[in-house]
Formats: structure tokens, sequence, C-alpha cells
């Protein structure tokens, strides 16, 4: 049976001083283990819900909601969402603007501080994050002495080290090379295999639609569709009307879908692309 | 041939902090008119080079030269009025209260008239469409609006050089496609514009000329149709071609006539060969 994790009932938000609705009667479930992916434009609201589902929005920084968000069974107008960091571990979209620590391997430490790890875990933790995170050899730089992409890897390196159940990831790969993006993909699906809960956003498509089971698409504060990553990665035609891309493969297929049928289902990954356009192979070589 | 405008000469950087050598010996000419897009690893050195160009940061050795003025000793103000530098962290540029504000600064520092700095903050508004957001607190608001005021405030004071570090870190669709619109103005109007990514999409449809960067050191500098085919640098510097020239790739098991960079161009290369084939 599906354990709901994070269930969305019915919850609109405006931030104080403006009148804009920002998130509007938004009613969906998350269960544990699903590997969400949320995409939507610039405004869409996806970094307010982000904040809404760890209770920082409204519990702390204000603003007036109406509906529910409940977290693990437990609903956060009670709560004020206070405990919400036991289950959920977040890197904000400007993490990297608010280091606390003077190294690197006392800020990915810091988090778990306040959890009451054995010194032996925290170091092994720190350890897997830093490797994962490639920031090994910079234990003891600053924070605030790291390149821009660095700085992003730190704020990631944090929370993977922390490993809750939930962790969410807000544009977190914007500023990373090719190579530490997959890296950093590749370690949440390792993480997700284990039994977390993985909530991304980013606009980099082509990684959402080879690591995320469902996809959620946000249009100014509405939920406009939530489901399996393939069947919203092929509708070119809802997602460019809310200005969200399809994968490249994706928009290859569709865009020679009159002169060639492929060997299988519309691609979304480039693995099942060459699969797909298998029937090409050499021909685009030949000439005329 | 078009007219150098920044030139470094064995330019080395090392940070005090950490003794980090960040730039080991950078040889580097930019011409007028290129739209040229600086790749590679994080902490490679492409933000440390870039803030050589507008005096943010000075060599530990080696010299910058703008538009053939060797600019030591020039001040940042004197290297900024001609190349303006986008932040990578719009938190580090912003800094007055209001965004009108912030668009006036540029302008106002260099002395432009009041009728010029009208004409060209209006221009900008309507470019990237701020004016609703005019007196708004730029601290308040979400991080990809930050980073558009950003470009708008630098883009206020029409620099001849215009440096983006990565300008499409958090945009959406509509964004990229007005950053698109803003540089092919500014390549139109013959400003050069240097910019900074991860995003190899962007990178491979957008500029005319890639340098890669990496370990301090100039790896590869050539049209990004070259680049993209070039495995081994770009392992080297951790990065990948976009999706659609790695199908590509596969499909025509490296026999290429030509490097597909775009899904546009895929299409048009798989039609029109089968058309011919059948
Ligand atoms: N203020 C600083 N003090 C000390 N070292 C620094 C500082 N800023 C950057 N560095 C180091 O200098 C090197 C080059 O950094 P730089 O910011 O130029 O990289 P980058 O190519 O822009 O990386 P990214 O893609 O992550 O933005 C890195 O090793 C980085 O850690
Ligand atoms: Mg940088």
């Amino acid at each position: 049976m599906a354990n709901p994790i994070i269930e969305v009932k019915n919850y609109s938000y405006k931030y104080d001083g403006s009148d804009v609705i920002v998130l509007k009667d938004l009613s969906f479930t998350i269960n544990e283990g699903d590997f969400v992916g949320i995409v939507g434009c610039n405004k869409a609201g996806k970094s307010t819900l982000c904040k809404s589902l760890v209770g920082i929005l409204p519990f702390v920084a204000g603003g007036s909601w109406s509906g529910e968000i409940i977290v693990d069974g437990k609903s956060l107008n009670e709560t004020r969402g206070s405990g919400v960091t036991d289950v959920i571990g977040i890197v904000f979209q400007d993490a990297e603007s608010q280091f606390t620590q003077q190294t690197v391997e006392d800020e990915i430490a810091f988090a778990m501080c306040n959890f009451g790890y054995s010194r032996e875990l925290m170091i092994e933790r720190v350890k897997f994050a830093a490797e994962a995170c490639g920031l090994s050899s910079m234990y003891d730089r600053s924070p605030y002495h790291l390149s821009g992409g660095q700085q992003q890897r730190l704020a990631v390196a944090s929370i993977l080290a922390l490993q809750p159940r939930v962790i969410i990831l807000d544009e977190s790969t914007s500023q990373l090379d090719p190579i530490g993006r997959d890296e950093v993909f590749r370690l949440v699906r390792e993480l997700h295999r284990q039994g977390k809960t993985i909530i991304m956003v980013d606009h980099n498509i082509e990684m959402l639609a080879e690591y995320a089971d469902k996809i959620l698409v946000l249009h100014e504060g509405e939920l406009v569709a939530y489901d399996e990553s393939h069947k919203v990665f092929t509708n070119k035609e809802l997602l460019n009307r809310h200005s969200v891309r399809v994968p490249q493969v994706t928009d290859a297929a569709l865009g020679l879908k009159e002169t060639y049928t492929g060997n299988s289902g519309t691609p979304i990954t480039l693995k099942e692309a060459e699969e797909y356009f298998a029937g090409l192979k050499g021909r685009g070589d030949q000439h005329e | 041939m078009s007219e150098t405008v920044i030139r470094t000469e064995n330019l080395v950087h090392v940070y005090p902090r950490g003794e980090v050598k960040a730039l080991k010996g950078v040889n580097l000419e930019i011409k007028k008119d290129d739209v040229v897009s600086i790749i590679g690893q994080n902490g490679s050195g492409k933000t440390t080079l870039v803030r050589h160009f507008n005096g943010l940061l000075k060599p530990t050795s080696g010299k910058v030269y703008l538009f053939d003025e060797d600019t030591e000793g020039q001040s940042v103000a004197e290297m900024s009025r001609r190349c303006g530098y986008v932040f990578q962290n719009p938190n580090h540029q912003i800094f007055t209260t209001k965004v009108i504000e912030e668009l006036e600064v540029g302008p106002r520092n260099f002395n432009f008239t009041a009728a010029e700095m009208k004409e060209s903050i209006e221009r900008v508004v309507e470019l990237m469409d701020l004016k609703d957001i005019l007196e708004q607190h730029p601290m308040t608001l979400d991080y990809t609006t930050k980073k558009i005021v950003t470009i708008a405030s630098v883009l206020a004071f029409k620099p001849e050089v215009l440096i983006l570090d990565e300008p499409t870190g958090g945009l959406d669709e509509v964004g990229r496609q007005m950053l698109t619109r803003i540089i092919n103005m500014m390549h139109d109007e013959g400003h050069t514009v240097i910019m900074i990514s991860h995003d190899m999409d962007y990178v491979a449809e957008n500029s005319s000329r890639v340098i890669v960067m990496c370990q301090g050191e100039v790896l590869d500098d050539n049209v990004p149709e070259k680049i993209f085919l070039n495995s081994e640098v770009l392992e080297k510097a951790q990065v990948e071609p976009p999706q659609i020239t790695q199908l590509d790739l596969f499909l025509s098991a490296g026999k290429n006539e030509e490097t597909i960079l775009s899904v546009e161009k895929f299409i048009n290369k798989y039609n029109a060969k089968r058309g011919g084939n059948n």
C-alpha cells in the first residue's frame, strides 16, 4: 500500500503585502518513495510550494493561506510547522547565500548537529556527502571562498549528509557543471532506491525525464498536470502551453512523426531515443 | 577582421586565502563581434577570468588589455563602464532598495544626461518587462526575477562588452528566449557578448565561439560545431554535448558531415536524408 508522506489539501497561499494568490487551491499527494519532478515557468509558484511543504511558509516567514498540508500524518496547521525538519530536508534555490559555518566540513556537519548523531556517524556521513559532491579536497576552505558551483555543491552535500526521509532540491543543480549535475542526479537516485522520497524542481527537463517517476506541472499557482513522467513529457501541447519544453529527443521524435515511425514508444530519454531512432542509424550520412 | 576588445597575456590569479591558483597563465583575445561562451567545470576559473575584465580582480601577474589599453592602474569604474558584468549570484550585485534605483545606478555613475538615462531605462524596462516591479524592493523578489533585474541594470548603461555569468540559471523558456533576444540585439548593435554557462543546449545554439576552461587554463577555443565533437576535451572539462547532439553522434556513428546542435537541425537532417533515400 502506498504510504502518503505529503498530502496537500486545497492549499492556497498569498505573500503579505501583495494581492496575488501565488498558489491556488492545490491538492495532491506524494507517497513515500516517490521521485517527483516539479516543472513550470517562472512565477509558477514552485519555490513557494517547496517552502510551504516544510512549513516555512506561512508559519515562519508569514503570509496568508487556506487549506492544509499534512506531512507524515501531521497537519502543519496544528504543529505550526515544527518537527517537519525531522522528515524533510530542503536545499533552497539560493542556498549558497545562506552558509553559517567557517569551513566546508563544518557546514556539511552543521545540519546534523541538531539531530544528536554519534561522532562516528557524522564523520562517515560528511565523508560520503563530500565525496559525492566533489568537495573532498576542500574541507578546510571557507564556504565564502568557493566558486558559485562549489557553493551549490556544498548546499546539496549538507542535506545529503542528513539523509532525511524526504529530500527537496529547489533548482539545486543549475550552477553545476554537466558532469557534476549528473553526479548529483545519480546520487539522488541512489537514495531514492534506498527508499527516500525525492522532490526536485529543475529546469533541466532532460535530467528530470531520465530520473523522475512523476512530474507535477505548475502554472500560475495552479496544478495543471500530475502524472507519470512519460505521459507528461510526451504531451508537448500541454507543456508548451505552459512555457515548458519537452526533452530534446522527444521534440525530435514528434517533429519527425510524419516521416518516421519509431521502433518503440515516443522516447523521453537518450537511451529510449537510441532505440526509437535505430531505424535511422547510418541513414543520415548517406549522400543523396 | 574584427577589432580586438580584450586581450590577456599570461594572466595568472592566485587568491590570497588558501593560496588557490585559479588562473595559470591565460592567453586570450576577444573580438568585437564575438558572442563567446566560456564553459568548464566548477572551479575551473571562469568567474575569476571575467572579473579581470571589469577590474573586480587584478592580475597576480600577467596583463589584461581593454581596447588595446593596458588596464594596470585603471579603476573598476573605468573598466566596468566598458565591460558591464552581471554577477553569477544576483544577491551579490543588488544594493539599492528599489528596482528603479537599481537600474539608475549605472547611468548615473557614468554621467548619462537626464534624457539619455530616461531613454535607456525605458528601453530596458520595455525589453525585460519590468514596469510592474519598478517600485519593489529588489531583495523581496524571487531569485529569477532578481537575476533579470541585475541583467537589466547592466544593460541600462550600455557597456561595449556585456559579460553574463551564468545567465540562464533559474530561467524558464520564456526567460531564455528573452535572453536570446537581448544577446542578439546587443550583437546586432555592435556590442561584444561574453557569457559563462553550464547550460550546453543554450551555449550550442547561442554562441559563435566557445572557450573551454580546465583547472585555470584554456583547454580549447573554437566554434561550437567543433567543440561539441571533441569528446576528449569535453570529458576533461566535465561537460557533455546537448542531448540532441549525442543522439546524432550515436546515429551517425561518428561519421558526421555536420555537427547537429539543435533539434531543428536534427529534424532537417533526418527529414531531408530520408526523403533523398526513398
Ligand atoms: N574568493 C575566493 N577566495 C579563494 N578562492 C577562491 C575564491 N573564489 C574562487 N576561488 C577558487 O578559485 C578557483 C576558481 O574559481 P572560479 O570562481 O573562478 O570558478 P568558476 O569556473 O567560475 O566555477 P563555477 O562554475 O563553479 O562558477 C576555485 O578553485 C575556487 O575554489
Ligand atoms: Mg563561476
